[in-house]
């Protein structure tokens, strides 16, 4: 067993730290205040460090690296902007995974090269009104029609919508099937007729992402697009978010370590009663369960990516390193707020506004309420 | 076209430094290294022109222990095509002209068009090393460049000088040329050329090899300057305050003598 970091895994770090602090951080106060989406600085440039497609193979356009190096890109970025770091886990574990792990050769060589390269954009359209926890209630149908799929629904929720060339959409292929068995996954262009968007959410936290609505009217795409086997859509989506709660995970332990470290440095400088509070007990003890916290959370994401990267089962593993991060990042954030003080409710200081995007990490990709059961049924199996 | 740079690992400049028991160095346990940031410049600069020169051939050098063997990764990473690592346990240890011994020996038969380094380090500050080598290996040394281009064998550079006077220099390579801020913006480590650095050759050289100089200064001690009394604060009305304020020049400073 070891612990320590490869050079590149090390390398990665301060690459992407050093590129969050210059180029991300300056501007994230101010894209989460007017709800703004900046493409050429939270995914174009991404592009342009090769973190598009990190864990794809080289010959799909992705850099050949490991899950935990992913879980440290994701990580760095949130630790400055959740948006920015929501932004590539969704691209990458929800819009691109899919297409690697369930796609033909055409299939990848049509999407998932230019998706992993950073030429297009990746989203995952699952949630719906009736379908979120329970993906079995999704009502979005695909009927087959010659040498075309023609879908009709609506999803909500979806993370990079509007902003994304490439979706992975669910939909139900067979009335008849019971629950999750009747569901399909396909592949959706941006700009396909009959392919709209709806409202944009108006959100509490990572305000500079976008979040809007599918919908589908008569949308008629070719067979070619489907994904996976039909009926299979269910396994697709599983799948697929065993691998996008490791992007949560990180992108939760990126915020609480972001409100850590601006903690930290508050409660050094900051003087009540003639000395750093940072000297007084009350306060150490607050930042000592915080680093403690984060560092468990950092151990579970980094040994669910392990696991992901080496072949093995990694389901309750990434559940539990989802469930924990973004608790952690939760409790570390109203703490952080709680250490600065009437300056840490202020949008002067960054921490409120990571308290803010802390709270979206208990809720997608599988609640915590949704992890418990994952894990709680495998136990129990 | 061969090209040299050579880097230093340097600690983080917000670490908080110690003296160490020696006395005559900083201790090196909990700090976090990097390269050092004249070097980024230089290392950027090398690689700008291997990228214009088709046949550029680019080596980073570096003195120090397995440790710094990180930092030459980043550089193998933003660009350069191998590395010549010169294991010294003891580097810390070495003045400016012991360490431009080292690097001239091993750049002597190489045939480098040209030599890139920082202007000086970061931690030692010596600015000495770039223009040693340039003496030691009996070819044009130029210092604080901020403008660089190379040309049929001819570099043209611009120096930075003091008071914001700026100096134009041409010379013939080969030459060694040490870089200041404000030269380029150094290029991130992308991932994909992360993955690659792994591959590219790395070779390590003990220091006894190359080290034929003697060392010509000593460093007696290194301390931080001892802390100064706090400020004197006067009280009273404004007659006595300015009786107060002139003896208090009048003794301790030269102002009104």
């Amino acid at each position: 067993m070891n612990f320590e970091p490869t050079e590149e895994q090390s390398l990665l770090r301060d690459m992407v730290r050093d590129f969050a602090e210059k180029e991300v951080a300056p501007s994230a106060a101010e894209r989460d205040e007017e709800e703004r989406f900046d493409r050429g600085l939270m995914f174009d440039r991404l592009a342009e460090l090769g973190l598009t497609g990190i864990v794809f193979p080289e010959e799909y356009g992705g850099a050949g690296a490991d899950y935990i190096s992913y879980a440290i890109a994701v990580e760095e970025l949130s630790r400055v902007c959740a948006s920015t770091g929501v932004t590539l886990s969704a691209h990458l574990s929800l819009g691109s995974n899919p297409i690697y792990l369930f796609g033909s050769e055409t299939q990848k060589q049509q999407f998932l090269v230019p998706l992993a390269e950073g030429r297009k954009m990746g989203a995952f359209g699952l949630t719906e009104p009736s379908a979120g926890s329970d993906a079995g209630g999704t009502r979005t149908t695909a009927v087959s029609d010659g040498d075309s799929w023609i879908l009709n629904g609506t999803k909500i929720f979806i993370t990079n919508a509007g902003e994304a060339e490439v979706y992975i959409v669910f939909a139900r292929t067979d009335k008849d099937a019971k629950k999750h068995h009747g569901i399909s996954a396909f592949i959706v262009e941006k700009g396909t007729a009959g392919f709209s968007f709806g409202k944009k959410e108006q959100k509490m936290g990572i305000r500079s992402s976008p979040t809007m609505e599918l919908i589908f009217q008569d949308c008629r795409i070719p067979a070619a697009n489907l994904l996976g086997r039909e009926g299979e859509g269910f396994k697709v989506a599983m799948k697929t978010l065993d691998g996008g709660r490791i992007g949560i995970a990180s992108q939760a332990l990126g915020i609480a370590q972001g409100a850590l470290d601006a903690a930290v440095n508050y409660a050094k400088e900051r003087q009540q009663f003639g000395t750093a509070i940072g000297r007084f007990q009350g306060v150490q003890f607050q930042l000592a369960d915080m680093a403690t916290q984060i560092e468990a959370s950092r151990l579970l994401v980094y040994n669910a990516a392990y696991r992901a990267s080496n072949g093995l089962s990694y389901s309750q593993q990434s559940a539990m390193a989802k469930l924990m991060a973004s608790e952690t990042a939760m409790r570390v954030t109203t703490q952080a707020v709680q250490i600065l003080g009437g300056y840490g409710y202020t949008r002067d200081f960054p921490v409120e506004r990571m308290m803010r995007d802390a709270k979206i990490t208990e809720i997608y990709e599988g609640t915590s309420e949704v992890q418990r059961l994952v894990i709680g049924s495998a136990l129990t199996r | 076209m061969k090209i040299l740079v050579c880097i230093k690992q340097v600690p983080d400049m917000e670490s908080k430094f110690k003296v160490d028991a020696g006395g005559t160095w900083y201790a090196k346990t909990d700090l976090a290294w990097r390269m050092n940031e004249y070097d980024e410049y230089a290392v950027e600069q090398a690689v700008q022109l291997k990228e214009q020169e088709k046949d550029g051939d680019l080596t980073v050098l570096c003195i120090g222990s397995e440790k710094v063997k990180e930092t030459m990764k980043k550089a193998l990473a933003m660009g350069c095509d191998r590395g010549a690592h010169i294991t010294d346990e003891e580097v810390s240890g070495k003045e400016p002209y012991q360490i431009a011994g080292i690097i001239a020996e091993y750049a002597k038969d190489k045939n480098f068009d040209l030599i890139f380094t920082g202007m000086q380090s970061q931690d030692r500050g010596s600015a000495q090393v770039g223009i040693l080598v340039a003496e030691m290996l009996g070819i044009p040394g130029i210092t604080t460049v901020v403008r660089f281009a190379f040309k049929d064998g001819v570099v043209d550079v611009k120096r930075e000088l003091e008071g914001g006077i700026k100096a134009c220099v041409s010379v013939n390579a080969p030459a060694v040329i040490t870089c200041q801020l404000g030269l380029n913006t150094p290029r991130y480590p992308t991932l994909p050329n992360i993955m690659k650095a792994k591959k590219k050759e790395l070779l390590s050289t003990p220091v006894q090899e190359l080290l034929k100089v003697e060392a010509r200064q000593e460093t007696a001690k290194m301390y931080f300057p001892e802390k100064k009394g706090g400020g004197l604060v006067l009280e009273g009305d404004a007659a006595a305050l300015a009786d107060q304020l002139i003896k208090i020049l009048k003794e301790k400073t030269a102002v009104l003598s």
